[in-house]
């Protein structure tokens, strides 16, 4: 078997000494550094990179996978214990894991984060040694049609997201395709809503609307009445899940883990939508979809093995094709230049070291972020008790670092002001930040690939259903819009009724 | 007519909408709308402004007739205190350099609590500045400047 | 507390006339207007680690993206002239002189100049099964089926822009744009037969190029490459005047001294000649700029030149970035 032979070269290659020291300071540098609250991967990366650039390429690669995995996984830390997502993924495990910490299950909410992200990160590891040649072969037959329609289905799954009013989570996202929009158009270069500020020409910096609308609104709907209540509740169960939790993750994860791992491959943003999904999924399949939004298990278990499903994945286009899947990716196509490696599809063959040691050090690296996670959890959980009003302001500080590290741009600043006063304005209205945040990361992609569908289709519609991927992805929608609003018809019919009955 | 129950939370978020819809509708006037094959930069903006429009009608339609919760109490003091932190540091990061602008942005933050003491605040402040002067600067080398132009004598 | 002390002791040093002899006595930032990790970041770090050596400071690397190079260079522009902060901007600063029609600062008088220090050659490619066979096949066949053809772009002010600019006025035939943000995602539906051209820098395309996932016609410098003995000048297939390179410059504030200038375009110099970055850049298809261009009068004559020349052709296309 050539598929064992390669792995034992990619352990071997991986499992010496030095590597796997750097293996784990990457995980360490990124766990700690995407803990802090307002900095994410994106700006853990940016902030890490310049570290690396003095090794050896493989240790170098390894350690800044290291770093991306340790910094998702930190990143979900803080989006569970307050509320603070540096990325869109964690800002769906935001939803349901930090109403579980309210609840005193942080302990419970991060363990199960853990093993899930493990189990799913195991599986995707080897989905990308079986079968990365053949899955880049289907991801480039996705062209704008097909992103169209795929974030089409994105679009109508968000609506799931919201746990209150549709309409409402409607009204959201569509705002928030809106707020995608600021920023210089690619196709014209005409300035759209930035009001005349050439700091905002290449859009709203995500780490900013995600602070303000998440952190910051809810730092200030705990100081509304800090008197008389406590942000957390000060008994804490115990930390790790019983073994009921334990049953009740299973599926979630499992389904969370296909999800995840089929989005990570599309090279032109479908990873970003793999939590989004699985939330929906793991609420469609709920008994009791109620729960979600209040802190339910399997919208913490699903979606955090989605991502980082789908985060393993999204290596496949970059080391197959040396075509970055996101921002992340694309800095690691820059550190693999300045070590002289030219990403591009003879890397497989003409580094085979490098590209399975990096293979088998994801691995290695999640197993390390398991077994550093879990004592840690208690250490979290503590810092849960420290007072409110002294980690606010230690927040406050850290999230103007985050922001302003990632492109040095002192107009984000302001931006994450502005949506914190939105995002607690929304609150009030009682208006959900997930769809808006969702709208957001999808509305330049949905615009973009639409107009390039038309450029290529000469203008002709149609291409979108006789394209054969396309056409499916939105029938798949149209089902997906028929399962949202056919248990509001029949509750509406059942109301109707009950009423007449009075 | 004040008798008319109404849901002012469900109210005040449909007229928002509008207003926002009506903002960005303005502003998408002088974009280009374009065809269907090469659609403009305002083509896009303008529909979805048009579905936020519809959308914010319908929530204020829908927000007469029906009791809505209370409003709750709003956080004037963290708005006043919270917000303008992150302003500030934008502000003063280049002119004062990031030490200063580090410590005077925790130092209005926690303001923001009234339990926070005012030597404690003191006390907080140094300590985070320390902290992430020796992380950012000093540990992972950012290029920050410290110290800026405008402390400099 | 003693670094503390030392920030300290830097800080109150600055207030101190520069004397230029003394420089550098301090840590220096190297503005690089994009994104860390991009091909300009590679450049700038790589000949950054070289030229610290040299001047016995370390050079740190900023990025400051945004709105296509002009935020950084913004901020280079109204910085101190004190030779503590450079620029390394690419073929972007010429062309954005036009491209932008409300530009923070007067390009051509906002700087001082220290250096050129690469120029990235670009290769005319297209998807792997496109028909024409050479160049001249090419030539005739994007003439004959013009605006059924679909040329990409990594967006407005990119390389791949400006070269695509150019190639559709050479051949005097429009074409379908499609622009991307980005290359990764242009090269991406170049890679699945989604668009049939695109033009751009050796820096993305040559392990394609090598690995037979794209097929290329003809590199656009004025002699062929080493890297592909085999293709073709565009010049020499009959396109007169067709010439582009992504070139590379270092820039200092308009005011620092000359002497400063000179410093530093002499430790250019010493890291251009060093063997690892030459080593470097070859296998970015690359090379390093020679001893002669790597001085203040070659990029200040270049980025004048490159003005001129760029001004008439956006204008003809009539796209703006502002």
């Amino acid at each position: 078997m050539e598929l064992f032979s390669n792995l034992a070269m990619g352990f071997s290659v991986a499992g010496s000494l030095a590597n796997l020291a750097f293996c784990l300071i990457g995980v360490l540098l990124g766990t700690l550094i995407g803990v802090l609250p307002g900095i994410g991967a994106t700006a853990t990366i940016a902030m890490l990179l310049p570290i690396t650039f003095q090794l050896e390429p493989v240790s170098s690669l390894i350690m800044l996978a290291g770093i991306y995995y340790g910094a998702q996984y930190g990143g979900s830390t803080t989006a569970i214990l307050i509320n603070m997502p540096g990325e869109s993924s964690s800002a769906v495990t935001a939803i349901d894991g930090y109403q579980m910490a309210r609840k005193g299950r942080a302990g419970t909410a991060l363990a199960v984060a853990a093993l899930g992200s493990f189990f799913a990160g195991t599986v995707s590891t080897f989905l990308v040694a079986i079968f990365a040649p053949p899955l880049t072969a289907i991801a480039l037959k996705f062209g704008a049609a097909e992103y169209f329609s795929l974030m089409v289905l994105g679009l109508v799954m968000s609506v799931a997201l919201a746990h209150g009013s549709v309409l409402k989570a409607l009204a959201m996202v569509v705002l928030g395709l809106l707020l995608g929009m600021v920023g210089t158009d690619i196709y014209t270069g005409t300035p759209r809503f930035t009001m005349g500020i050439t700091q905002y020409a290449d859009g709203l910096n995500f780490v900013a609307l995600a602070v303000g609308v998440f952190g910051i609104a809810e730092i200030l709907r705990n100081l509304e009445d800090e008197t008389d209540r406590e942000v957390m509740t000060k008994n804490i169960n115990r930390l790790l899940p019983t073994r009921d939790e334990l049953r009740q993750m299973i599926g979630p994860v499992l389904r969370g883990t296909g999800v995840g791992s089929v989005l990570g491959i599309l090279p032109g943003g479908g990873a970003i939508l793999a939590s989004f999904a699985s939330y929906t999924v793991e609420k469609k399949l709920s008994k009791n979809p109620r729960e979600f939004g209040q802190g339910a298990l399997a919208g913490v278990a699903g979606p955090e093995s989605a991502n980082n499903a789908g985060a393993q994945t999204s290596f496949i286009p970059l080391l197959t094709l040396g075509i970055p899947a996101n921002p992340v990716m694309a800095l690691m196509i820059g550190a693999m230049i300045i070590q002289g490696i030219v990403p591009g599809p003879n890397v497989v063959s003409e580094q085979p070291e490098l590209f399975w040691g990096i293979i088998a050090s994801m691995w290695i690296g999640n197993l390390m972020l398991v077994v550093l996670n879990l004592p840690l959890i208690g250490l979290w959980v503590k810092l849960l008790t420290v007072p409110y009003f002294v980690l606010f302001p230690i927040i406050m500080a850290m999230c103007s670092i985050g922001v302003y590290s990632v492109a040095s741009n002192t107009f984000d600043l302001y931006a994450v002001a502005f949506f914190g006063l939105l995002g607690y304005l929304m609150s009030k209205l009682r208006c959900e930040p997930a769809p808006l945040l969702l709208g957001f990361v999808l509305g330049p992609l949905l615009e973009e690939n639409l107009r390039r569908a038309m450029i290529l289709s000469r203008g002709d519609a149609s291409t979108f259903v006789t394209r054969p991927i396309s056409a499916l992805l939105l029938l798949m929608a149209l089902g997906v819009l028929v399962l949202v609003f056919l248990p509001q018809i029949r509750k509406r019919r059942d109301e109707v009724f009950t009423e007449s009955d009075a | 007519m004040s008798t008319k129950p109404k849901d002012s939370t469900d109210l005040a978020a449909g007229l928002l909408l509008i207003a926002a819809a009506a903002f960005f509708g303005w502003q998408t006037m002088g974009l280009p709308i374009g065809t269907s094959l090469r659609m403009g930069p305002g083509y896009f903006p303008m529909v979805l402004s048009i579905i936020l429009f519809v959308l914010g009608v319908i929530i204020t339609l829908k927000s007469f007739g029906r009791e809505g919760e209370a409003f709750g109490r709003i956080a004037w003091r963290g708005i006043l205190f919270i917000l303008p932190a992150p302003i500030f540091f934008g502000l003063t990061v280049r002119g004062l350099g990031f030490v200063p602008a580090l410590f005077f942005t925790t130092l209005i933050a926690s303001q923001a609590s009234i339990r926070m003491k005012p030597l404690h605040a003191l006390v907080l402040a140094v300590a985070v500045t320390i902290l992430s002067t020796l992380i950012f600067s000093y540990g992972l080398g950012l290029p920050f400047r410290r110290f800026g132009p405008w402390v400099q004598f | 507390m003693k670094k503390l002390l030392g920030a300290l002791c830097a800080a109150t040093m600055l207030t101190a006339p520069a004397f230029a002899q003394d420089y550098p006595e301090r840590q220096i930032t190297m503005v690089v207007p994009f994104a860390a990790g991009g091909p300009t970041d590679t450049v700038a770090r790589l000949v950054a680690e070289k030229m610290s050596g040299d001047l016995g400071q370390q050079i740190v690397v900023e990025n400051v993206g945004g709105a296509g190079g002009t935020l950084g260079a913004g901020q280079v522009a109204k910085a101190d002239p004190d030779g503590y902060t450079v620029l390394l901007h690419h073929i972007g600063m010429a062309t954005a002189a036009t491209l932008y029609r409300n530009l923070a600062y007067d390009t051509p008088n906002a700087f001082e100049y220290v250096g050129l220090v690469t120029e990235v050659p670009m290769v005319i490619v297209a998807r792997k099964d496109f028909e024409p066979t050479d160049f001249k096949g090419f030539i005739d066949y994007v003439k004959a089926n013009g605006d059924s053809l679909t040329l990409a772009n990594a967006g407005i002010g990119a390389a791949s822009h400006l070269c695509g600019m150019l190639l559709m006025q050479a051949l005097e035939t429009p074409l379908v744009t499609v622009p991307y943000k980005g290359t990764g995602p242009a090269m991406t539906d170049l890679l699945g037969g989604q668009t049939d051209i695109m033009c751009d820098q050796t820096t993305n395309t040559t392990q394609q190029i090598k690995g037979g996932t794209i097929k290329a016609y003809a590199v656009t410098t004025p002699e062929r490459l080493d890297l592909f003995p085999d293709l073709p000048t565009a010049e020499e297939s009959g396109l007169a005047g067709f010439e582009v390179s992504i070139w590379h410059g270092i820039y200092t504030p308009k005011g620092t001294p000359a002497e400063v200038n000179e410093r530093l375009s002499k430790s250019l110099q010493t890291a251009l000649a060093d063997e690892g970055v030459a080593k470097a850049m070859a296998d970015l298809g690359t090379a390093p700029s020679s001893a002669e261009d790597a001085m203040p009068a070659a990029l200040k004559a270049k980025l004048e030149s490159e003005i001129a020349r760029w001004k008439p052709v956006i204008e003809a296309a009539g796209v703006y970035a502002d």
